[in-house]
């Protein structure tokens, strides 16, 4: 399938674009990093780039920031083309995974380092300034003249987004910044993070291969897979409705089986399971009749009765998550799949258990009929 | 550079170099006394069982003789015959001076078996204890009668044999005429001295030793060659200054650079002058007419020699007429040795470089055992090449 | 107890080298340069500094030391620093190793073949001719101090262009990619973020060069034919030729103090650089 089709930036940006990559590409000898890239970044928007390692997110990310030019297609930057413009002439500043910190500097150079590149000079005390007010804003007030190695590693993950901020650049580039941050941490720079976008209105370009991170932070997310863009869309949007069983997978967790189209009614197909058992999904765009689809079904789209329609199951494992309970069932033909039963389901029907026999529905409209890719 | 038993001085890498270019040693002797085919070498050392060792008939003299020596001095093949004949290898190590080669003697650990002392050292060996007396019963090809007296006489101190002579020869310069007026060699150490400054500059070289650098500028004022009075010896030195910016070098190793054509003029021992006329027509072999050197090589072993028997068996090897013959051919100084000089060509027998005109020679002095001694030329020397 | 013990042991041998190799030639040295030259060479016991009120006869030798040895050093410095970070920097990762290996293999002749290919290279015959081809008469490199600064580049670029490429190669290249990201340009970043980085190698190429330069023999005497002398020269001729070893002794104590005397001036220098750096304000 061809992921332009889901790329609309008229639609789906809405303020203007500060940034676009159209048609690009980038070889490395034989290495595709990345292929025929269309995406639009608008201005103040949060987007994630996201997808498993090797897919081309950080040549994106470096295309963007200059320090890899394009094999073919453009780079603009607030409409320029800038597809040969050197990073250091590029309003764009970047997080480098490992900081980049500059070891031989203070905290304070450090940070100090783009502004004192700017032509015609600042005046130090503008710089001074500057300086402080970015390490209030990364909570470092008062680390001015410490070394950048002594600092911990969330301190050096503030200190080197203060560095980029200071400048105030158009576009802000973030390589997986949060990766080396324990998992308490991370939760807690990627809330930081979040609220200073908002706060300081600047364009953010994530990459990450987490998707809670993803889904968190953004406002939009760009899936990618093997050098392409897959999917570009709001956390809602990929979520109710991947383009294929990839984003699918990738953006929450649901139930695939594996099945043939075999009718086609309005917006609902007919599709065979390769049980036989015939199942009621809501179409997906280019879904045809005859095609091998794969059908998503999110855990917490099934209800489980003890009795009434639906197909029957057994209950194998009960995992009791306080707001959700989470139960792997069992059909005798199509294999174990996880539901996820709000508290209040089971105020109704009574706590299942363990070998339970129930019934399990769902709505004809909560499947999806995707591309099996 | 001071050498040792596995190091290779320039002068002898130059002369080896110029020896195998010229195809009189094999491409395998160069690579090993070079060092270059010191890999091998060290192979063979390991494992002594490799070296092929003939048995002998005089009996076992060790494995090898250590010889000190001066550059351009000796035929390789005659080495070759002797290892050969004895299965002792003879390793040489290479000298620019006397004062060198006494300083490693009076330092120790010397660790040679013959050296090649010239005749006014001789006595401060002696006085030293640095030298054994020679058993002439050991030395059977030592013919003394055969031998002139006026070049083997220093090798007797106190009526006792230390040293048996090797070659003499005298120190003069090499001109390239190439470059003079009129294709005219010069004549005198004064001229030699003054177109040094003048027409020469930047082309002269003068060896680095006292005894014919000091010596040879005492004559341009007609003073001794041998000179330790302090006044004349201001006056060399206030000339050896003002001729110093002029100099192309201060080296012994004179035919590197008379060969390339840097240098147009030089200090040099007779040989070298013989094997720079040889192969460069245009270089002429002067002596001064004020005079000069004259001196006379002899073979010695230092006290504590550690292979003994080997030293007296090279020595007398290398005294065998025959060999001496060869010897000769090789490096262009006459011997004192009645006998090898009759087995010699006519041609080389009458040869002027060899065996100068009666009144250049008569002119010429023997080097005195002070000027080897003596503070004041040693410092003059240092003071003039630190300059 | 037993740590200490075990610190002793790995200490010993290094102790015992320094002490044989170092403590004791230099205690005999310093005793010698007391004493007064024998009647024919040697040394003779005394107690006297005449030796040392002689040293200015040696002036030259030490001029020539202190101006060439810094010269070549810095010459030195000049030409393997862009050589060093184009290795570390620029080249591809297999042509790195191939310009590497051609850097040592020079090393693996000794200096001795080598001069005499500058010989012949400065001789007359050499670059000289060559040049006489453009037009330039009667240039003369070899036996000038330009012949002996080229020889001291030649010899110990090796020896400089190491700890630099250690150092380069080190450094990593995302602080360069920083540097450009934040409106650098690429002098700027050499100059802010590549040089003060480098530093450590430079100062350990120089400090290695300089100190094997003070003590230089060879190189002068085959390529300043005798002419270019340093106090390395004037050691050689004091205990060689003139075997004045009570002088020659004075004249090794002087070099050893004068050398600790600049490279610990040169450490306190490249400390205080270093500090500097932590002093300056933000700007
Ligand atoms: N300089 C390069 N030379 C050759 N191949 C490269 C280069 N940079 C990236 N690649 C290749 O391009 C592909 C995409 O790499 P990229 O770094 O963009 O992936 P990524 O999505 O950032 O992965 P990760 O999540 O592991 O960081 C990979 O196959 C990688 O090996
Ligand atoms: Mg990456």
């Amino acid at each position: 399938m061809n992921s332009a089709g889901y790329i609309q930036p008229e639609a789906n940006v809405r303020q203007t674009a500060i940034a676009e990559l159209k048609g690009v590409s980038k070889h490395f000898g034989d290495v595709i990093a990345a292929q025929d890239l269309n995406l639009a970044i608008g201005e103040g928007e949060f987007l994630s780039l996201l997808g498993p390692s090797g897919c081309g997110k950080t040549t994106a990310l470096r295309m963007l920031a200059g320090f890899e030019a394009p094999t073919s297609g453009e780079v603009l930057l607030d409409g320029e083309d800038v597809s040969a413009l050197e990073p250091y002439h590029r309003p764009v500043n970047m997080v480098f995974q490992h900081y980049a910190l500059f070891p031989h500097m203070t905290v304070a150079q450090n940070i100090a380092y783009g502004l004192k590149q700017r032509r015609p000079r600042l005046p130090k005390a503008v710089i001074a300034e500057k300086v402080s007010h970015a390490l209030e804003v990364v909570r470092l007030d008062g680390y001015d003249r410490r070394r950048v190695w002594e600092l911990s590693g969330g301190q050096q993950q503030r200190v080197a987004l203060a560095r980029a901020i200071v400048n105030e650049p158009k576009l802000l580039l973030l390589d997986e910044p949060m990766a080396a941050l324990d998992r308490k941490l991370r939760k807690e720079m990627q809330l930081e993070l979040k609220t200073l976008q908002r706060k300081l209105g600047i364009t953010f370009v994530l990459v990450t291969h987490d998707q809670e991170e993803a889904l968190s932070m953004s406002d939009r997310i760009c899936i990618m897979r093997d050098g392409r863009i897959v999917q570009v869309g709001s956390p809602q949007d990929l979520y109710d409705h991947p383009s294929s069983r990839y984003v699918a997978g990738f953006v929450g967790t649901s139930n695939f089986f594996d099945g043939t189209v075999t009718a086609r009614s309005g917006n609902l197909v007919s599709v065979r399971l390769e049980n036989g058992m015939s199942v009621e999904t809501s179409r997906a765009d280019g879904i045809d009749q005859g095609q091998e689809v794969c059908i998503s079904l999110r855990p917490e789209q099934i209800r489980l009765k003890r009795s009434g329609e639906g197909v029957p199951v057994s209950v194998t494992n009960r995992i009791f998550l306080g707001e959700h309970t989470e139960y792997i069932v069992n059909h005798q033909t199509l294999g174990e799949f996880l539901v996820l039963s709000p508290r209040q389901s089971e105020l109704n029907e009574g706590q299942f258990d363990t070998g339970d026999l129930l019934v399990a529905s769902w709505e004809a409209t909560a499947a999806l009929a995707l591309d099996r890719t | 550079m001071s050498n040792n038993n596995n190091y290779i001085s320039k002068q002898k890498f130059m002369e080896e170099l110029y020896r195998y270019k010229k195809g009189s040693v094999t491409r395998r002797h160069f690579m090993n006394v070079t060092g270059l085919g010191a890999a091998s070498a060290v192979m063979g050392a390991a494992m002594p069982g490799l070296l092929p060792r003939p048995a002998f008939a005089a009996g076992d003299i060790g494995d090898r003789v250590i010889l000190a020596t001066w550059p351009n001095y000796h035929d390789p093949a005659n080495f070759d015959a002797f290892s050969e004949a004895t299965g002792a290898r003879v390793q040489v190590n290479v000298f620019g001076s006397n004062e060198e080669m006494l300083a490693k003697l009076q330092a120790g650990g010397s660790g040679w078996d013959v050296y090649v002392p010239t005749n006014y050292t001789i006595t401060t060996y002696v006085d030293l204890d640095l030298i054994e007396p020679l058993d002439t019963s050991r030395l059977p090809n030592y013919n003394a009668p055969s031998y002139d007296p006026r070049y083997a006489e220093a090798g007797s101190v106190g009526g006792k044999l230390y040293a048996v002579p090797k070659n003499w020869g005298s120190t003069g310069f090499v001109v390239n005429t190439k470059h003079t007026d009129g294709g005219q060699p010069l004549t005198t150490w004064k001229e030699f001295w003054d177109i040094t400054m003048n027409q020469f500059s930047g082309r002269t070289t003068v060896h680095d030793y006292q005894l014919t650098t000091i010596g040879n500028a005492l004559k341009y004022f007609g003073y001794s060659f041998n000179s330790i009075d302090e006044k004349e010896l201001a006056d060399a030195e206030q000339l050896l200054l003002d001729v110093k910016p002029h100099l192309f070098a201060i080296s012994s190793d004179i035919q590197p650079s008379m060969r390339s054509g840097d240098s147009w003029l030089a200090m040099a021992w007779s040989g070298d002058g013989k094997q720079l006329n040889t192969d460069m027509p245009e270089i002429a072999y002067v002596l001064g007419a004020e005079g000069g050197e004259l001196w006379s090589d002899y073979y010695a072993i230092p006290k504590g020699a550690p292979h003994m028997d080997a030293a007296y068996a090279l020595i007398n090897f290398m005294l065998d007429p025959a060999v001496n013959t060869k010897e000769v051919l090789a490096h262009g100084y006459p011997t004192a040795d009645a006998t090898t000089t009759a087995m010699l060509p006519v041609a080389l027998q009458n040869d002027p470089i060899l065996y100068p005109a009666q009144d250049l020679l008569d002119a010429l002095e023997f080097g005195a055992a002070a000027t080897l001694t003596d503070p004041n030329r040693a410092e003059l020397m240092a003071r003039f090449k630190s300059a | 107890m037993k740590q200490r013990t075990r610190n002793w042991l790995l200490l010993a041998p290094a102790g015992t080298w320094f002490l044989v190799m170092l403590i004791v030639p230099l205690t005999v040295v310093l005793i010698f340069s007391f004493g007064e030259r024998g009647a024919s060479g040697g040394y003779v016991p005394a107690l006297t500094l005449e030796q040392y009120a002689n040293l200015p006869a040696r002036w030259t030798a030490f001029k020539n030391t202190m101006v060439l040895a810094p010269a070549g050093t810095m010459a030195a410095l000049l030409i393997a620093y862009p050589l060093a970070y184009f290795l570390a920097v620029r080249a591809s990762p297999r042509w790195k190793t191939i310009l590497l290996v051609l850097v040592i293999v020079p090393f693996w002749t000794s200096i001795l073949i080598r001069s005499y290919a500058w010989i012949f290279l400065l001789g007359g015959r050499g670059i000289p001719a060559l040049l006489g081809w453009a037009g330039l008469e009667d240039i003369r490199l070899i036996n000038t101090p330009f012949a002996v600064l080229i020889g001291i580049i030649y010899g110990y670029l090796p020896l400089m262009v190491f700890p630099i490429f250690v150092s380069l190669d080190r450094l990593d290249k995302r602080l360069l990619e920083a540097s450009s990201d934040l409106g650098a340009r690429p002098w700027h970043t050499f100059v802010h973020v590549t040089l003060p980085l480098s530093i450590p190698g430079i100062a350990t190429g120089c400090m290695l060069v300089f100190i094997l330069l003070m003590g230089e023999f060879l190189i002068p005497a085959m390529l300043g034919g005798g002419k270019v002398f340093f106090v390395g020269n004037a050691l050689v001729d004091l205990f060689l030729q003139s075997r004045n070893w009570a002088y020659g002794s004075a004249v090794a104590v002087t070099l050893v103090v004068v050398m600790l005397v600049t490279v610990t001036a040169y450490m306190r220098l490249i400390k205080r650089l270093g500090a500097q750096r932590e002093d300056v304000a933000i700007m």
